[in-house]
């Protein structure tokens, strides 16, 4: 039996995608602890250290650091890197702006508390046209 | 509005243009700017402005992008580029003073295979694109200190995390954290969208930070930037109970607060314009709740960023954020006479119109004697230089060169940075 719910949500950058969700209560800086040729997270002692973030929903609670987190995206975007949609706590402007250049659906002001309902692996559905984060969990 | 796991600020507003916005966003000058000002209006909607305001001063990124993109395909590069070239074939908005951030590379010829003549090339060309288009191509991270000084109460767009603290907090100048796409759209078009702390409302103070820390050198600072930045987030810290900083001081607090956190602006009070008290940090309402940095914390921070298994040093990196000339002034005095380590590189990062006072000065030639140098427009961790392992005064740089270089770092002051580099290897701090 897989498990489905929903968590009630705002989309500040429309649109929809999907992807496995990875999730952490941390915040990471694009430049300097991402590269975006690799999609993965290189920042040292980082909770997702070595992670890949290419097509997945990056469930964190901001972005935070380098002003080039947007120019990061950016490339990423370019060599088919990037995350496929973004779930933030507290929305940094860069976050924002790297999403509304780059067509990245941006979700925050959640109904519940993400780091509790959803984990790394599930399979989530962002609609940041309906403000909905639907979770998709196997069995 | 406050959420239960978050605090935002009123979000999904619309943003009211005026007549004249609305045609550019119509296309009335193009299809290239009707998109810039879409995505300002987007970003402003997302945020929460109300209104796109005048812009004063911009700081923007123009870099060719190989090295962040180290491995990418040559078409993501000429995308990237291609995109730049645009943005520089427009002139910059009448009366808004335009610089530029750090570039990846060099200008100067540079015998490591980073500083890959190519891109030299498409630089210089992007840094002439620039100055055509009005942009002062000055290819630094500390705009201020090479003639772009916003005045209180300027509007600025301002690119770089640690000069965007330094304009808020020490010149209480308006500006949000910029990036790249926004920073050429408010360049271009003269304008900004209104909101987090450009607002009188939201520059209050979020986290009272206690000072008992002995701070005694320019890195301390630093470091109770780095301690404050993780506690703070997004947020705006308080320090209570420091003294005055100096301006390199001021500096390192800046730049180590955007690196752990992802702070906009903070409040050093009876230094801060607009934080004269305590209670005005904190528009009258000042918490009971606070976080202290004392010895103990200090001591810790500064054992966060020395990762180093051993005491052979490589490379020796200072003036992150660049270096100042005053900071200059001090590393020659250190160097005079010296000879650095063989097989030691000694990097004091810094503006091309700092280092060409320097030259005048007579301090460059004192550091090239010694054998270091001022590497100019970029600095070792955005030419992701090979180095095993780095010693450095500036919190930010050590915090991503162990990232981005993958060498082993030590972070201290700039004295003990000096006895490292000329014995080529770690000492300890006395």
């Amino acid at each position: 039996m897989t498990e489905t719910f929903e968590i009630r949500g705002k989309g500040l950058v429309g649109g929809r995608a999907a992807g496995e969700a990875l999730v952490a209560d941390t915040t990471l800086s694009f430049w300097g602890e991402f590269d975006a040729v690799t999609g993965r997270v290189i920042g040292v002692g980082h909770p997702l250290e070595g992670q890949c973030l290419a097509g997945r929903v990056l469930i964190i609670r901001s972005t935070k650091g380098s002003s080039a987190t947007p120019m990061m995206l950016r490339l990423a975007a370019l060599e088919g890197k990037a995350p496929a949609a973004l779930v933030n706590l507290e929305v940094d402007s860069l976050a924002a702006l790297g999403c509304i250049v780059n067509g990245i659906p941006l979700l925050t002001e959640l109904a519940e508390n993400p780091f509790e309902k959803v984990r790394t692996g599930d399979y989530v559905i962002v609609d940041a046209d309906e403000g909905l984060l639907r979770v998709i969990r196997p069995a | 509005m406050q959420t239960p796991f978050g605090h935002n600020h009123e979000r999904g507003a619309v943003v009211e243009l005026t007549p004249e916005q609305q045609a550019v966003l119509d296309g009335a000058r193009g299809p290239y700017l009707a998109k810039l000002m879409r995505w300002l209006v987007a970003w402003g909607e997302a945020m929460g402005a109300r209104r796109l305001v005048r812009v004063d001063n911009t700081h923007a990124l123009l870099p060719v992008p190989n090295l962040m993109a180290r491995g990418a395909s040559r078409e993501t590069v000429e995308q990237y580029v291609a995109e730049l070239r645009e943005a520089c074939s427009y002139r910059t908005a009448p009366g808004c003073y335009c610089t530029v951030h750090t570039a990846f590379v060099t200008l100067d010829p540079l015998d490591v295979p980073e500083n890959d003549p190519e891109q030299v090339r498409l630089q210089k060309e992007l840094a002439e694109l620039a100055a055509q288009a009005g942009f002062i191509p000055t290819f630094t991270c500390a705009p201020y200190l090479v003639g772009n000084v916003p005045l209180k109460g300027e509007i600025c767009a301002w690119t770089e995390s640690s000069a965007v603290v330094y304009a808020n907090s020490i010149l209480g100048a308006r500006t949000v954290r910029h990036g790249n796409e926004s920073a050429i759209a408010a360049s271009l078009l003269g304008w900004v969208p209104e909101f987090g702390v450009m607002l009188e409302e939201n520059r209050k103070g979020t986290l009272r930070v206690e000072v008992t820390a002995h701070l005694d050198s320019t890195t301390d600072w630093g470091a109770l930037g780095y301690f404050a930045g993780k506690r703070a987030g997004l947020g705006i810290p308080v320090f209570h109970g420091v003294r005055r900083p100096t301006q390199d001081e001021a500096k390192q607090l800046c730049a180590a607060l955007a690196t752990s956190g992802g702070v906009s602006m903070c409040h050093i009070v009876g230094v801060t314009p607009e934080a004269p008290t305590l209670e005005a940090a904190f528009h009258g309402a000042v918490p009971k709740d606070f976080v202290l940095f004392d010895d103990q914390a200090l001591r810790e921070t500064y054992a966060s960023l020395r990762n180093h298994t051993g005491d052979e040093i490589d490379s020796v990196i200072l003036g992150c954020p660049h270096a100042s000339i005053r900071e200059i002034a001090e590393i020659a005095s250190l160097l005079r006479g010296k000879r650095v380590a063989k097989g030691v590189r000694l990097w004091v990062d810094a503006a091309r119109a700092t280092k060409a006072s320097a030259d005048a000065m007579g301090f460059t030639g004192v550091i090239e004697d010694a054998g270091g140098r001022i590497l100019c427009d970029t600095c070792p961790t955005n030419m992701r230089i090979p180095a095993r392992r780095i010693v450095t005064h500036g919190f930010k740089q050590a915090h991503y060169a162990r990232s981005m270089t993958g060498a082993e770092v030590i972070v201290a002051e700039t004295g003990p940075c000096i006895r490292a580099a000329l014995a080529g290897r770690w000492l300890g701090d006395d």
